[in-house]
């Protein structure tokens, strides 16, 4: 992705999640957003 | 559920997400215009996207028997229904519990509503197959376990089909099995497995597969600009080459890391999924990975296998508690397919990943006959009494040169 693109994340438990963090960390200038349904994003 | 840590303590804050440069919506997608690249909210919000990652997992199943809608009948999968669950279990503190389903979810239930401080419900476990834990494991790994909690107080039923719940003024009462048996019932715990939420993928048109939504090794579905991975994707099984559904938190994990690397320019492909995963009942630990021998015969793979004794530490240690391994062997390539076991101490099912690895790594039986592992008096059993090396010195055994 480029600087400045654009990433949504549908759900932020077990995939989500680490999807965001590791793309933050390797795309830092992409901007990154989860959308989440609920209060707790964790199954387990 | 079980009332050791709060709800808010076992999630990753926001904080964490936001702390890294995150942004964090709470709201629900209800449609993604794949044309223009945008997803609309329950609120009425629109997010633009470049690239969109579906992580959206799956949700309990809940097979349409007759009286499932009933009150008291309860699933467990997020923190909303444990919390549920927990509510119900505070206002009753004895009763009967039937427990549908006897996987991994059903059996972590079920012993710790058993353990329960200051409760005294009678739980009963109905499992269609003919064992507890029948994804993984085998016929003689499972009659262990069976053992054991029918000793903790547990009553299993295995083979037995449920046909109907009973209820009365709209509250759950019985369950009807196929043989005409009722079981008196006041709480009801349907764990029989999950589906994935595809809803939106499908909204799309994006490919699906049998287990989910269909992605390459890379995380991308049939939209390049849409990735997807976890629960709500369909997996291809490592051993066998085929569609599974793989729902499991590892491949959820890496498969979301994976993608992001994908969308940063790396090439790292997914190798599939060997369904490895483990469970603890009382102070019984189980853990499995890759193919049962039921599962292997299913899929016409001949296979050599072995079941092994061992311990967890040497044997003059105090403490030493047992476990055992079976290792299961592809008869004609002689590589390792498979692994379960069972243990009465926690650190030996860690073993299983050993077993894994041995799995991802093609090994056979002969190589592992010469496997040396990490030993030491408090740690491990002797290394004389390794339980892999063991098992597959039983199987060379038994294919011969
Ligand atoms: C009780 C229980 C115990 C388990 N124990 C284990 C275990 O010991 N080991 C193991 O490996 N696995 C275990 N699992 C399975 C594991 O939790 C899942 O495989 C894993 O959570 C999958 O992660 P995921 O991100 O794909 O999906 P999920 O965890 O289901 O998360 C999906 C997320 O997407 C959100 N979402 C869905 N649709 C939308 C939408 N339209 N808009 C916004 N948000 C949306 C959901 O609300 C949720 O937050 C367990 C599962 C359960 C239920």
């Amino acid at each position: 992705m480029k600087d400045g693109e654009k990433l949504v994340i549908v759900g932020c438990s077990g995939s989500g999640g680490p999807a965001a963090m590791m793309a933050k960390k390797l795309m830092p200038s992409v901007d990154v957003t989860v959308i989440r349904k609920e209060e707790f994003f964790i199954v387990r | 559920m079980a009332g050791l840590v709060t709800s808010a303590s076992i999630v990753v804050p926001d904080k964490m997400l936001e702390g890294a440069g995150i942004t964090v919506v709470h709201d629900e997608v209800t449609a993604v215009d794949s044309q223009r690249k945008k997803v609309e909210t329950s609120t009425g919000g629109t997010l633009a996207y470049d690239k969109l990652y579906l992580a959206t997992g799956a949700r309990s199943f809940v097979p349409p028997i007759e009286g499932s809608d009933l009150d008291g009948v309860l699933t467990l999968r997020g923190v909303p229904d444990a919390e549920r669950i927990r509510e119900v279990l505070d206002r009753s503190k004895n009763g009967k519990i039937v427990c549908i389903g006897a996987g991994f979810i059903s059996m972590e239930v079920a012993s710790l509503l058993a353990e329960k401080p200051g409760s005294a419900f009678a739980i009963t476990v109905v499992e269609l197959l003919d064992r507890p834990l029948p994804l993984m494991l085998d016929r003689d790994m499972a009659a262990f376990v069976k053992q054991y909690l029918e000793e903790k107080g547990l009553h299993i039923l295995t083979g037995e089909r449920v046909e109907r719940l009973v209820g009365r003024n709209g509250k759950v009462v019985g369950v009807e099995l196929a043989s005409g048996v009722v079981l008196d019932a006041d709480l009801v715990f349907m764990n029989v497995g999950v589906r994935p939420n595809v809803g939106l993928a499908q909204s799309i048109g994006l490919e699906m597969g049998r287990f989910g939504i269909k992605v390459n090794e890379f995380q991308e579905t049939s939209d390049p600009d849409i990735l997807a991975g976890g629960d709500c994707v369909e997996k291809i099984n490592f051993l066998t080459g085929k569609p599974t559904p793989g729902q499991l938190r590892g491949p959820a994990v890496v498969q979301g890391r994976l993608a992001a690397k994908r969308l940063a320019g790396y090439s790292v492909a997914f190798p599939g999924v060997i369904d490895a995963g483990g469970c603890k009942m009382f102070d019984m630990t189980i853990a499995a990975t890759g193919l049962t021998e039921e599962r292997a015969a299913q899929e016409g793979i001949a296979t050599v296998s072995a079941v092994v004794d061992s311990r967890s530490k040497h044997g003059m240690i105090p403490g030493v508690r047992p476990w055992k391994i079976k290792l299961v062997f592809n008869r004609d390539n002689q590589r390792l397919i498979g692994g379960q076991i069972v243990s009465y101490d926690i650190a030996p099912a860690r073993e299983i990943d050993a077993v894994s690895a041995f799995i991802l790594g093609g090994r056979t039986i002969a190589e592992l006959t010469t496997f040396t592992s990490a030993c030491n008096p408090d740690i491990s059993s002797e290394p004389s009494a390794e339980p892999i090396t063991i098992a597959a010195e039983q199987a060379l055994q038994k294919i011969g040169r």
